[in-house]
């Protein structure tokens, strides 16, 4: 654990707390890319259900694609390395970070650069998008509640972006 | 903002989210080597450029990644149909 006191983060650590919305840094994560031709190869593997539709969530497994999942578990989470198995499981934890947008405008404030029906966007979906120029995973972990994984080098605009959103 | 059926994703996503990515069911010759120049220059370079209907390659580029082909009406800028690779041309 002695490296998380060492973390260099992009955005700052404290919540902005906004008018009926407040934006956060995650805690740090696993991430892994998931890919494998059909969702029970990845089953065999991980011994966890895997989700088969788009955009479905299932135990920390997001499918983004048809061939396609994110896996995000909390650290120290052993993973298994699927050699032999056509199936690729790579760790990509430091590749994005997650921002936490919650409170009852948090669905505004994605809506100002993001073009996607979020009034559709039913709780447990998972997607990639875009926020202005930016791409980004959108996780609904509630009615007012979201998860945004953003890459590093995007992290420090998209915080800037939001908390300006946030305050008009 | 056009919305854009993905056949894959199967709902109707912003624009902004793909790619377009140039004409659709342009085969590769199996044997390239048994090709004359212009038969190559045409499988490279020469594209249909079509007032209305045309058959495109797009990819979901900010979405689940995948390409589909999709018909476009190039005058309306309105898409007929999207459809995965693979299948049949429409």
């Amino acid at each position: 654990m002695s490296d998380a006191l060492f973390r260099n983060e992009p955005v700052s650590s404290t919540p902005y707390v906004a008018d009926g919305v407040s934006i956060s840094l995650a805690a740090p994560l696993k991430r892994y890319s998931l890919r494998a031709r059909t969702a029970d190869a990845l089953e065999t593997v991980l011994n966890a259900k895997v989700p088969q539709k788009i955009g479905a969530t299932e135990g920390g497994i997001a499918c983004l694609g048809p061939d396609e999942w994110l896996l995000r578990t909390p650290a120290d989470t052993a993973m298994p390395t699927g050699a032999g198995l056509p199936v690729a499981i790579t760790d990509i934890s430091e590749r994005s970070i997650c921002l936490v947008l919650e409170g009852p405008r948090a669905a505004e404030l994605l809506m100002t650069g993001c073009p996607l029906d979020l009034d559709n966007f039913a709780v447990g979906r998972a997607t990639r998008t875009i926020y202005e120029t930016v791409e980004i995973i959108i996780i609904r972990e509630g009615e007012d509640r979201f998860h945004v994984e953003v890459w590093r080098s995007f992290a420090a605009w998209l915080w800037t972006a939001f908390t300006a959103a946030a305050s008009h | 903002m056009i919305l854009i059926h993905c056949p894959y994703c199967d709902e109707k996503r912003p624009e902004i989210e793909f790619a377009n990515a140039g004409q659709a069911h342009v085969a590769r010759p199996l044997d390239p080597s048994s090709q004359s120049d212009e038969e190559w220059e045409a499988y490279l370079f020469i594209r249909a450029n079509p007032r209305g209907r045309h058959h495109e390659r797009w990819r979901h580029v900010h979405g689940c990644g995948r390409f589909f082909n999709a018909v476009r009406d190039t005058v309306t800028d309105k898409f007929e149909t999207t459809y995965k690779a693979g299948e049949p041309r429409r």
